[in-house]
C-alpha cells in the first residue's frame, strides 16, 4: 500500500467520523427541544405606578380583551348586545351548555338583569349559541 | 510487518471513532426523545373551555393575564374581572395580596378612591346614622385581627355533571389571608340597632349598567342580624398587613368567618338595618342553594320545581392535593414530600388523610401550623413510590365538627358547595 493511499483513507475514515459525531450531536441539539418555537405567549411586567401623598388611592385601568366568538349568524347581536353590561367571553369560558340552558340564560339577562333586548336580536342570539356552542355543536 | 500492524491498528481505531461517533450520536439522540417526552405542556396550549364532562384539570383553564397590584393570575373574565389563583400558591397557609383570587359581580368596579370624600355609613333601621372615615376605622375602635379562608360560592363549578352555566372555576377560587379591621359588631351597637331589625344589608362600590333598583345596577347582600356568624364578622382595613388590592375590596371589605365569599362584601360603603328580609335577586334566587344535606339535588327535580332553595352559608370541609402536582415524573424509590391545604367553614380542619393507589387505605398526614379555625390547614405526607407505574393520590380532610369529606360529588343548579374528595395522577419511572 502506498503511504499517500493510507494517508487518503486515514482522512476520509476520519472525516467521516467527525461528521458522523458532528452530525448527531446538532440533530440531537435539535430534538432535545431547548430552542423550539412555542405557541405560549408572553406576561409583560407592569412598570411601578407614580404617587402623590393626597387622598386618592388609584390604580391603572383594567385590562380589556377582545372576545373569540365564533363566525355565524347573531355573532353581531351577542356582541353587541351582550357586550354592554359584561365581556362577551362569558360565553367562550362555558362549557357546551344544551339549548335550553342558553335560552334560560338569555332570558335572565332581560327578566333577571333588565337588558333591553329587542324580541328578534333575543331569538338571533338564542339561535347563534345553540349554532355554536351546545354539546352537539360546539367545536371551538 | 510492524508498519502493517499499526496500519490496522489505526484503521481500526479509525473505524471504533466512527462507531463511537454513531453510538454518541445516537444516544444523544435517545436522551433527547426523553427530554422531549416531559416537557409537552411547554409548548401546548390548553383549550379556552372544557366540557361537556368535568374539567380535568385543577385549575380553570383561562390564559395567564396580569392585572394593577395582581401577579399573572389566570383569566376567566375581563369584564367584570374574574381571577383565579395558580395552584402552587396553596403550598402557604397565606395568600399573597398579589396572588389572591379575584371575583365580581358588575362591570363597574373602582380604580379610583378617595379617601377624602369616602364614608363608610350605616344606615337604615337605626337610631343614630354614621358616616365613618378610613381615619375613623383606624383610630376610634380596637383593632382585630384574624386569619379566614375566602373562597367563592362557586369555586370548583367546572367538576359538576352535568355541567352548569357560571364562572368556570377550577379549584383555585380561594385564598386565605391575615384580615385586620373593625368588629362588624362595634359599628353595630355604636349607631344603636333599632328594634324591629331582623337582617342587616351590606353594598360596597360595585355598580353596573342597570336601571337603579335592578341587580345589574348595584350587588347588595345580607345576613339575618342574629346570625352568629357576625358575631365574628370584621370590617378589614388591612390584608395580610397591608392595604387590601383594589380589586380585592379597597378601601374595606366585610370578613364573614366560614361563609362562602359572596356575604364578604368588597369596597364596603354601606351597613343597612333592614327591618324585613332583604329579596333582592342577590339573596333570591342567586346564591341559594337546595335545603337538603350537603346541598345536592338533580336537574329532574329542579326542572319540576321540588327543591326548595336557601341561603348559601358555611363551606363544608375540603383538602387540596398542591404538590405533586402531575407536571413531574417520579423516578421510584424516590422520597417525596405529598403537601396541601384545607379548609372548613363549620371549625378547624382536625385530620387530613392520603392514599395512593398502589398500597389504598387512609394515612394519616401531617398538619401544618394551626392559624385558627377559619384558616387554611397546610398537611404534609412523606411518601416514596417503590415502583414505576401510575399512581392515583387522593386526599381527604376531617374538622372539629367530625365533617369528613366525602367521596361523592353534588348537584345544585348554582354550582355551589363542592367538596368532593380530590385526586391527582402521577407516573413514576424506572430509577435504573
Amino acid at each position: 500500500m502506498s503511504g499517500a493511499t493510507k494517508k487518503r483513507r486515514t482522512f476520509i475514515a476520519l472525516l467521516i467520523g467527525v461528521c458522523v459525531v458532528a452530525v448527531g450531536a446538532i440533530y440531537g441539539d435539535l430534538q432535545i427541544g431547548y430552542y423550539t418555537p412555542v405557541n405560549l405567549g408572553r406576561v409583560a411586567q407592569p412598570a411601578a405606578p407614580k404617587f402623590r401623598p393626597d387622598g386618592v388611592y388609584r390604580v391603572a385601568a383594567y385590562p380589556l380583551y377582545q372576545p373569540n366568538l365564533v363566525p355565524g349568524v347573531g355573532r353581531q347581536d351577542a356582541a353587541a348586545y351582550c357586550n354592554t353590561c359584561h365581556t362577551p367571553s362569558y360565553i367562550t369560558m362555558q362549557p357546551p351548555l344544551p339549548a335550553a340552558t342558553w335560552k334560560a340564560e338569555v332570558d335572565k339577562m332581560g327578566k333577571a338583569f333588565g337588558a333591553q333586548i329587542p324580541t328578534g336580536a333575543q331569538a338571533r342570539i338564542i339561535k347563534y349559541l345553540d349554532t355554536h356552542y351546545t354539546p352537539q355543536t360546539r367545536k371551538r | 510487518m510492524q508498519k502493517h500492524l499499526s496500519d490496522y491498528t489505526r484503521r481500526s481505531l479509525l473505524k471504533l471513532l466512527g462507531a463511537g461517533g454513531g453510538a454518541f450520536a445516537l444516544s444523544h439522540f435517545a436522551a433527547a426523545n426523553a427530554f422531549a417526552q416531559q416537557q409537552p405542556a411547554a409548548a401546548k396550549r390548553l383549550s379556552p373551555f372544557t366540557g361537556p364532562g368535568a374539567n380535568p384539570y385543577w385549575n380553570s383553564v383561562g390564559p395567564m393575564a396580569t392585572y394593577p397590584q395582581k401577579a399573572p393570575l389566570i383569566l376567566l373574565t375581563d369584564r367584570p374581572v374574574q381571577l383565579e389563583t395558580p395552584r402552587h400558591y396553596f403550598l402557604d397557609p397565606i395568600t399573597p395580596n398579589d396572588a389572591f383570587f379575584v371575583r365580581w359581580h358588575l362591570e363597574g368596579i373602582p380604580n379610583e378612591v378617595d379617601l377624602t370624600s369616602w364614608r363608610l355609613h350605616v344606615e337604615g333601621n337605626v337610631n343614630k346614622p354614621l358616616e365613618l372615615t378610613f381615619a375613623d376605622l383606624l383610630h376610634k375602635f380596637k383593632p382585630v385581627s384574624l386569619v379566614a379562608v375566602n373562597q367563592c360560592s362557586g369555586n370548583s363549578r367546572s367538576r359538576f355533571e352535568p355541567r352548569v352555566a357560571g364562572g368556570q372555576w377550577g379549584d383555585g377560587a380561594m385564598g386565605c389571608a391575615r384580615w385586620t379591621g373593625v368588629h362588624f359588631r362595634e359599628l353595630l351597637e355604636m349607631a344603636g340597632v333599632k328594634n324591629g331589625s331582623v337582617q342587616v344589608q351590606m353594598q360596597g362600590l360595585e355598580r353596573g349598567k342597570g336601571p337603579k333598583g335592578m341587580p345589574s345596577y348595584a350587588f347588595k347582600k345580607s345576613l339575618d342580624l342574629s346570625n352568629p356568624a357576625l358575631d365574628e364578622s370584621i370590617v378589614a382595613y388591612a390584608m395580610n398587613g397591608e392595604p387590601l388590592p383594589m380589586l380585592n375590596g379597597f378601601p374595606v371589605r366585610l370578613i364573614v368567618p366560614g361563609y362562602f365569599a359572596t356575604y364578604w362584601v368588597k369596597c364596603l360603603t354601606t351597613v343597612r338595618l333592614l327591618d324585613k328580609r332583604d329579596e333582592n335577586f342577590w339573596m333570591n334566587p342567586a346564591y341559594r342553594v337546595p335545603d337538603t344535606p350537603r346541598g345536592t339535588t338533580t336537574p329532574a327535580a329542579v326542572a319540576a320545581d321540588k327543591v326548595k332553595m336557601i341561603p348559601i352559608a358555611r363551606m363544608p370541609v375540603r383538602s387540596f392535593l398542591i404538590s405533586p402536582d402531575g407536571a413531574t415524573k417520579i423516578p421510584a424509590g424516590l422520597p417525596v414530600t405529598v403537601r396541601g391545604t384545607s379548609l372548613s367553614g363549620f371549625g378547624r380542619v382536625v385530620k387530613v388523610e392520603f392514599s395512593d393507589s398502589a398500597r389504598g387505605g387512609w394515612h394519616e398526614a401531617t398538619l401544618g401550623e394551626d392559624f385558627g379555625p377559619y384558616a387554611f390547614r397546610t398537611w404534609q405526607y412523606a411518601w416514596t413510590p417503590e415502583k414505576p407505574g401510575t399512581y392515583i393520590l387522593a386526599v381527604r380532610a376531617t374538622d372539629e365538627k367530625g365533617n369528613v369529606q366525602p367521596d361523592e360529588g353534588v348537584w345544585n343548579p348554582g354550582g355551589y358547595l363542592w367538596n368532593k374528595i380530590e385526586r391527582q395522577e402521577v407516573v413514576v419511572g424506572e430509577a435504573a
